[in-house]
Parts: structure tokens; sequence; C-alpha cells
């Protein structure tokens, strides 16, 4: 009976843990949310029950704030850069995954040390760059630089769901009469599919949350949502229920995209259980 | 339909040899099994004839043409692998028609091919399902059907049945030799299964480090091996090897006195091979010598009497109904006409 007591005792004290760490995760969220919903004079105040107006989503998208236009930027240029980085991701990845390059351990690393340089130690020498070739507040410019974000993650990334597949497969097709491209075109890709779409999602996260490069290397045309935050700032001080709306429109997608990528995910880590 | 020539065939990686200097010829509908333990290179000389490995030296004919530089497409060959190598994301019907579809075969003819190829490997009802909804045997079924719906000029197979529990593996291994018996297209098929290869083969190679220790049908292998080797990997339960000497005609064992008549010259050191199949047991006084049981065994089928003989263990097989106990004496006797003799130290046959 003792060892069943302890045992409840431990549930409680379990379920409690947990719910404090959700309790920490999710009240800034859950603020956020209250405040987009709130008028000017209700935010200042820490009140639970407010009469809520969609009014701050209608004044994010008017002058002097446009929201519209970052949100555009935003898409334009995490849509691109998912689109480019994907594609030559895979190949890159199945070229490490299946042939034996020479150098091919010290490429990876290199490929993965790239992560570990600090954003603000290479932003000058980009913004320089930029500034020279005109690439400075283009969304072009944008989208190259979250292309050398997002590649060795998406490399790493779809190089692990390839190594998945069996490499049976792959030979049986061969012999069955497939060229190599063949081979890529009707086996590797839709195997790897949930796995490109994985890497997909991450790449595109990455790219719409990117913060520091577009600030600095952004000021008008190509400025992205993370930098309209900045634009809720008056001189009777931070405009917060404006900023929770833009922050709301911000994150929506990202939650959508969260929903997408957990069945998949699931989906994809099984995938290579089928022999 | 065509034969399978291999050319002083050689594989390395590095330092390791897996594959040494191997030639062979594999005539047209012939079935051979290349057999041996683990690591022996049986499984990489198969996939230097699929293309899927690139041999270091040497020639690989199919047909009369050499397929060296050839891709594995190009080769016209059909393989079999151990874990299948099914396509997880296609329905059992498109994997089968997966070879017909990539060699654009035409849409009309695909149908009628997949529906015979199934049915030879009665796989009818499944042709809707995915590869993961199948058994292993249904999988391993799915592959062979891939393999025969078209008709290849050389089949590959490298251990399909070993990834199959054993009595599948009895069930599934006489319906590979019907349909190798009712298809007649040379067969290349790789094995560690010894029992495998005595009852699919035409031709058995018996390979050991890269290298083919004898190569001659089932019979000739298991009633006349070669070297040391090839007698103690064929046979279950494997050849009784003694250690002895040949002294005036009579074969005695290290540390033992006891004598049986081998015939041939004196000899130091000799290795005595024989089966346990011919080995006769009688009751005491009654064979060429007395020894006690070490262990009694009831298969159900036959019995295993382990006897102890000098210093050594000697495995015998008695008759089904024979019942003795541990410790009991029996005599046993060596049959003559198959008894073989070794070179320990280089491990060929002495043939007086």
């Amino acid at each position: 009976m003792i060892g069943r007591r302890r045992k409840q005792v431990m549930n409680a004290v379990q379920l409690a843990l947990i719910l404090i760490a959700i309790l920490i995760m999710l009240v800034p969220i859950a603020w956020i949310f209250m405040a987009a919903f709130k008028n000017h004079i209700d935010v200042f105040q820490l009140k639970l029950f407010f009469t809520p107006t969609l009014e701050n989503f209608g004044t994010v998208f008017e002058p002097p704030f446009f929201l519209g236009h970052k949100l555009m930027n935003s898409t334009i240029v995490a849509f691109v850069t998912v689109v480019f980085a994907i594609p030559i991701a895979t190949m890159a990845a199945y070229s490490f995954s299946r042939f034996r390059l020479t150098g091919e351990t010290t490429m990876l690393v290199v490929i993965l040390a790239t992560q570990f340089v600090p954003a603000v130690v290479i932003i000058l020498p980009f913004f320089v760059m930029f500034r020279d070739i005109g690439l400075l507040d283009t969304r072009i410019g944008l989208i190259l630089v979250n292309l050398a974000i997002v590649m060795p993650f998406a490399i790493w990334m779809i190089k692990g769901f390839i190594d998945g597949i069996p490499l049976d497969t792959e030979e049986a097709a061969m012999v069955d009469g497939s060229s190599r491209l063949q081979v890529i075109r009707n086996i590797v890709l839709p195997m790897a599919a949930p796995g490109l779409l994985t890497a997909g999602i991450f790449c595109f996260i990455i790219a719409w949350n990117e913060f520091l490069f577009a600030l600095i290397l952004t000021n008008k045309d190509a400025v992205t949502l993370p930098i309209g935050l900045a634009l809720f700032k008056a001189e009777e001080g931070d405009l917060w229920n404006l900023l929770s709306a833009a922050g709301i429109i911000i994150m929506l997608p990202m939650f959508v995209l969260a929903l997408i990528i957990r069945k998949y995910f699931v989906q994809g880590m099984t995938m290579g259980a089928v022999r | 339909m065509a034969e399978v020539i291999l050319k002083n065939l050689t594989k390395q990686w590095g330092d390791f040899v897996a594959v040494d200097g191997q030639s062979l010829e594999v005539s047209d509908k012939e079935f051979l099994v290349l057999l041996g333990p683990s690591g022996c290179g049986k499984t990489t000389t198969m996939r230097m004839i699929a293309g899927l490995e690139e041999p270091t030296e040497g020639e690989i004919w199919i047909g009369d043409r050499m397929v060296n530089d050839d891709l594995p497409k190009d080769r016209d060959v059909a393989m079999v692998f151990q874990n299948y190598g099914l396509y997880p994301h296609m329905t059992i019907f498109d994997n089968i028609a997966y070879p017909l579809r990539v060699r654009g075969t035409p849409s009309s003819e695909i149908e009628p091919r997949v529906r015979k190829a199934a049915e030879q490997v009665e796989l009818t009802q499944f042709l809707d399902r995915r590869p993961k909804a199948l058994s292993g045997g249904q999988r391993q079924r799915v592959a062979l059907a891939r393999a025969i719906v078209r008709t290849p000029k050389v089949f590959l197979m490298d251990e399909p049945l070993s990834n199959l529990d054993a009595k599948l593996r009895v069930t599934m291994r006489a319906e590979l030799k019907h349909l190798s018996r009712e298809l007649k297209v040379t067969t290349v098929y790789v094995t560690h299964d010894q029992i495998e290869a005595m009852t699919l083969a035409d031709r058995v190679a018996v390979m050991k480090d890269g290298v083919i220790q004898q190569l001659g049908s089932p019979d000739e292998i298991y009633n006349d091996p070669a070297n040391l080797f090839v007698a103690g990997f064929i046979g279950s339960p494997a050849m009784n090897l003694i250690n002895g000497s040949i002294q005036g005609g009579q074969f005695v064992t290290t540390g033992g006195t006891q004598l049986v008549p081998v015939g041939g010259d004196d000899r130091k050191e000799v290795v005595l091979g024989v089966r346990a199949d011919d080995i006769r047991v009688s009751e005491a006084g009654q064979g060429n010598i007395d020894v006690p049981i070490y262990a009694f065994e009831n298969t159900g089928e036959a019995t295993l009497l382990t006897v102890q003989w000098g210093r050594q263990r000697v495995i015998a097989k008695g008759d089904r109904y024979l019942r003795k106990e541990q410790d009991d004496m029996i005599g046993i006797a060596l049959n003559p006409e198959h008894l073989y003799l070794f070179d320990p130290s280089t491990g060929s046959r002495i043939r007086t």
C-alpha cells in the first residue's frame, strides 16, 4: 500500500512540474494574445476580463505602420528561400549520403561550422558587400543571406532522412533498370518527401523569424515583419496592443506549420522502418 | 538466356581482398549457388555481376558481352535482395510493374504480365496493398515477382530466405526450386545455408576468404569434399574431423590407441573425416571399437550420439528408435567407403 501511495505522490509531483514548465512557456504567449485584443487603455492593466476588440488588427495595416508591405516582404523572402534551399540541399545531401567524396567529412564539418559563426561577426562584411553591389535593402539580398543561414541546416537534416532510406531499395531500382536520376526521382524523392517537407518548413520558420540580418541590411523597401515590430514605438511609449497584434500575425503561420510538421515529422521518422 | 563468365575477378578495398582472382563459368539455365561463411566474398562476387560493385581487376561476361563498364540497368539481370528492397511508397502492383515501366514497356502489356508474375508467386489478392501490410514471406514473394516479371538474362539472389523464420524458409525453398525449374533462367544464388545450397543448386561453389574452394554438384561436394574447409562446412551435423596418424594402414587417434583400417602410407599427422551417417552404431563389442556415450540426443527423426573417442568427441547418427543413456558403452564402426583423409597443415585432401 505504501508503494502505491508513493506512486501517486510521484505522479502528482510529475504533473506539477509539467504544468509549471508549460506555464513558463505559455504565459508570455497568452499575454500577447490578450493584449492584441485589448484597446490602448486596457492594455496597460493586467486585466483578465475586458471587452475584446479587433481594432488593433486593422490599425497595424494602416499608415503609418503599413504592416501589409512587411508581411509581403517576409512571405516572399521566406518562400523563395525555401524554394531554392530545398532542391539544392537535397542534391548536396544525396551526394553526401550516397557517394564517397574526397574530403567528405571535412566538407560536412565545414558546412556545420558555418552555423557556429555568430551572425554579428559577419554582418559588417555583408553590409559592405551588399552596399557595393547594390543589394542593400532588397529582397534578393535578404534571400541570399537567408539561404546562407538555412542551407547547412537543410543539408544535414535531409541527409539524415536520405541515410534512412535502405540502400537495398535504391540498388533494387538500379538493377530493375533505372538510371541514377530515375532512382532519385522515382524512389528517393517520394520516400524522403516527409523529410523534405519537414526541412522545408523548418527553413521557412528560420527565414521568417530572421531578425539580425534584416535589421542591418534593410531600412525601408525590404523590411520584414520582425523588424516591423520596432515601428510600434510612439512618443507616448510602446504601443503594446499594436505590437501584440503584429506579433500574432507573425506567430499564426508558425502555429499552422508546427501542426503540419508534427504529422509529417512522425511519418518521416517511421518511414525507414519499412524493410 | 545466357551464361555468366568471370575471369580472374578481384575486388579489393585498400588492403582487404574480398574476392581474390576468381574465375567461374555459369552455364546457360544453370542454378549456381555461391556458398560460404559471412565475409567470404560471395555477396561481393554477386554484386559485381549485378554491377553494384566495380571489380578491381578481371572481367565479367554475361552472354557474349563483357559487361564490366555497363551500368546495372544495362546488364539485363534481375536481383532479389536479402532485405527485399521493395519500394515502400508503391503498391505491390506498382512494385512488380516497376522494372517494366522503367524500361518503357507498353502499358497494355504491363497489366497482364504483372498479373501472371503475381500468380506464379501466389500474390494476386495483395496487389493493392503496400509492402508494409505484408508479412516477411509475402514481401519476399513480391521481390521474386518483381524479378520474374520480365525475362532477364540472369537471376541474382542474395540470401533471399535468410530473413524468414525457419518454417517459412523451408516452404519458400521448395517454391523457389519449383519456380526455378519452371523458368529455366541462369541463376546465381548466394547463401551461407548449406541446406539451401544442397537442395537448390545444380552446382555449388564453396567459397572461403575470397577463393572458391570447390566447385561441383551437391553430391560431389557432399560426398567428395576437396579439402578440410569444405568437409567441415557441408553437412549437418558437421563432419567429424579427428586428429591422428596412419601407422601400417591403420588410423590411430592422437594420444589414443584405437585403430580403424584406412589404408595408405604411414603419415605422422592426418585428419580423418567421417560423417555422422557413416558411423554405424551397435552394441558394445560389435563395432571397430567400444566407446562411452558423452551425450545422447533424440531429434525425433533420428538419434545423435556424441561419443568420447580418446581425447576427441565424435557424433554418430543412430536409428530413431535407439535408446541409450549417458556413459553407456556402445560399439561404433566406420564405413570404409566414406572416410576422408586430410593434411592438417595444408587442409588439402589426401587421396589414397
